[in-house]
């Protein structure tokens, strides 16, 4: 029972229920409509085309605003301000959220995150060699990727479709090429987003894309923690607006911290930079999913916080980092 | 403009779709297949002029708002024009008509954009609106819509309860009468079907067809009829879309990934040696 007592069991316990609110949600929880009653801007990787789902995905709205709406600034004259507002609005939900949760939104409650984490669970057990850490060059080689796809797939793209320069296969691009597409649908039993469209190159090529990236994200995740998220769109949406997110990550660095890197090799996302020492300082990073396990896996007292506001909700001890490590061991046995 | 209508209500009739009962048509497609524009979601390309078709005499029309509020609308002959929307989501069109010993109605779900309404459209679809109706046990969400190839579930209810043991019939321009019956509570499910013609690629290149639910059933003297019309669209799966090399693709995907582990393997046994 000790075992499950710690941050990341309760993670886990975390992200199933939002698992199954995101997945299942308009069937189990209220009516088919559920959805309809929130916001329909999450800053998670919740489908729309998931139509047994709670809820929306703030990137579908986004791109149909830039697509549909944004463009027609430049095609009708329209102003600006009614034509940014559904944008405004949009991003504006995204904020209050990201106030409340922060970037947590990815490490507690996207679906394809757990769902990825579930792969990487089974490949462990499954007794798969576990890519530990990715070098430093690969991350810095990777990390431009995310803001390339949310730049031209979530904004530019869709734009230019609207004005009249790509044809409608490019109005929503992100979405033809995402994984969650695919992972929540298939999810909800319903097979029919697994397809190579032949209508089109540039269908063709957007749904062969995503099928050849949906089959990599799930063989990576065996062995690679979080394969998608490293390019996921939404991360550059959360950078924005990370800053005022109350949850936070706050480290209190030391000396040890040049020598030790037991946080860098916790974090499933590779950054490199919360070894660096710090005094009280916000490390939040841009690919920083607030998962906590660098605060559970830094063996110095009181050096790494997970902060709400000005409350403490963890703090990182030699004690507890003791006991994580012996948890850590028996769930690799 | 009347001979055409009638023509064109003459050409339906002889193919047998909708005969016999009361039933909406939008605009344009009584005589034809399609229904509405291009453009699915949102309610963007809903049509604003429908036709009761088979209306003999008067019947009374109730448009029913998203936030559940209703109008009493007047037919211009067997035409009705929409009025403007405001509010957003799930409207439910109500055509009654009452005769001795009979009541036929007929029931149209249409989409429209406007300020949200904050009212689940359960509540719509839950709200009685005629003595025998046939309610779509869910409505399509937003993004979605009727699709063919699709199983879609109803529900038969007379006075507000499940009616159990009773036809359904479901027609399309294209596929005769296929009959279904309702189970203990009333439900029952229909799979739409793969009949269109012409088809040209790409999903927005196809307008959307009609199809028709059509119910009756007596309880002492009186003889109760009820319809349900709403749009659907072809499956593109059905045709330029293939699922088994999508399967495929995925799989390939997959092996990409093993290749990926053998190296990052390999690689190990070579740093550990």
């Amino acid at each position: 029972m000790d075992k499950l007592l710690t941050l990341t069991a309760l993670r886990r316990v975390i992200q199933l229920t939002a698992f199954v609110f995101f997945v299942y949600g308009a069937m189990i929880f209220t009516t088919f409509y559920t959805g309809d009653k929130l916001t329909q801007s999450l800053p998670a990787l919740s489908c729309a085309y998931d139509m047994k789902g709670g809820d929306f995905c703030s990137l579908i709205p986004l791109q149909h605003q830039m697509d549909h709406r944004v463009s027609s600034i430049f095609t009708q004259g329209e102003k600006v301000l009614p034509a940014l507002m559904g944008t405004l609005i949009t991003l504006g939900t995204v904020a209050v959220l990201i106030l409340i949760l922060n970037k947590a939104f990815c490490g507690w409650l996207c679906p394809l995150g757990f769902f990825q984490d579930v792969f990487t669970m089974i490949g462990t057990k499954l007794g798969l060699t576990q890519l530990g850490s990715l070098s430093r060059e690969a991350v810095n080689k990777i990390r431009p990727i995310k803001w390339f796809i949310f730049l031209f797939l979530v904004l530019i793209l869709p734009l230019l479709t609207g004005i009249g320069f790509l044809g409608h296969e490019w109005g929503n691009p992100y979405c033809s090429i995402c994984p969650s597409r695919i992972m929540t649908t298939a999810m909800g039993g319903d097979m029919s987003q697994i397809y190579i469209s032949q209508a089109s190159w540039g269908y063709f090529a957007l749904s062969l894309i995503a099928d050849l990236m949906f089959g990599l994200m799930v063989a990576l995740a065996l062995f690679v923690r979080q394969p998608f998220c490293r390019i996921c769109p939404m991360l550059p949406m959360q950078t924005l607006f990370k800053k005022i997110g109350l949850l936070r990550l706050v480290k209190n660095g030391d000396s040890h911290c040049d020598s030790c890197g037991n946080c860098v090799k916790a974090c499933p996302m590779d950054i490199y930079e919360i070894q660096d020492s710090t005094e009280h300082k916000n490390i939040t990073h841009a690919d920083c999913t607030l998962c906590g396990r660098c605060v559970e896996f830094c063996p110095h007292d009181g050096v790494m916080n997970l902060k709400y506001g000005p409350v403490t909700l963890l703090t990182s001890s030699k004690e507890s980092f003791k006991k994580r490590i012996k948890i850590d061991k028996w769930w690799k046995e | 403009m009347k001979k055409g209508l009638s023509a064109l209500f003459l050409a339906s009739s002889l193919w047998g779709y909708g005969e016999g009962v009361i039933y909406w048509a939008p605009h344009m497609s009584h005589g034809g297949g399609h229904s509405q524009g291009k453009h699915g979601g949102h309610g963007m390309g809903e049509v604003t002029m429908l036709h009761a078709m088979n209306l003999d005499g008067n019947g009374s029309v109730t448009l029913i708002t998203p936030d559940l509020s209703k109008d009493d609308l007047n037919l211009t002959d067997t035409a009705l024009t929409l009025p403007k929307a405001t509010i957003g989501g799930y409207y439910a069109l109500v055509l009654t008509h009452r005769s001795e010993n009979q009541v036929d109605s007929a029931i149209r779900y249409l989409s429209q954009q406007g300020r949200p309404s904050k009212i689940s459209p359960t509540k719509l679809t839950a709200l009685p609106k005629t003595d025998l109706e046939i309610v779509p046990d869910p409505l399509h969400r937003e993004h979605d819509r009727y699709t063919a190839s699709k199983s879609y579930h109803f529900v038969l209810r007379l006075h507000n309860h499940p009616l159990a043991n009773t036809t359904v019939f479901l027609e399309t321009r294209n596929t005769p009468a296929q009959s279904v019956i309702t189970d203990a509570e009333g439900k029952f499910t229909v799979t739409l079907p793969n009949d269109f013609k012409n088809v040209q690629i790409g999903r927005s290149e196809n307008k959307p067809s009609e199809f028709l639910l059509t119910t009756q059933h007596r309880e002492g003297d009186t003889l109760y009829k009820n319809t349900l019309t709403m749009p659907y669209s072809l499956n593109p799966n059905d045709y330029w879309q293939s699922q088994p090399y999508g399967a495929g693709a995925i799989f390939i995907g997959f092996l990409g990934g093993l290749f990926f582990y053998r190296r990052h393997k390999k690689n190990q046994g070579v740093s550990r040696g």
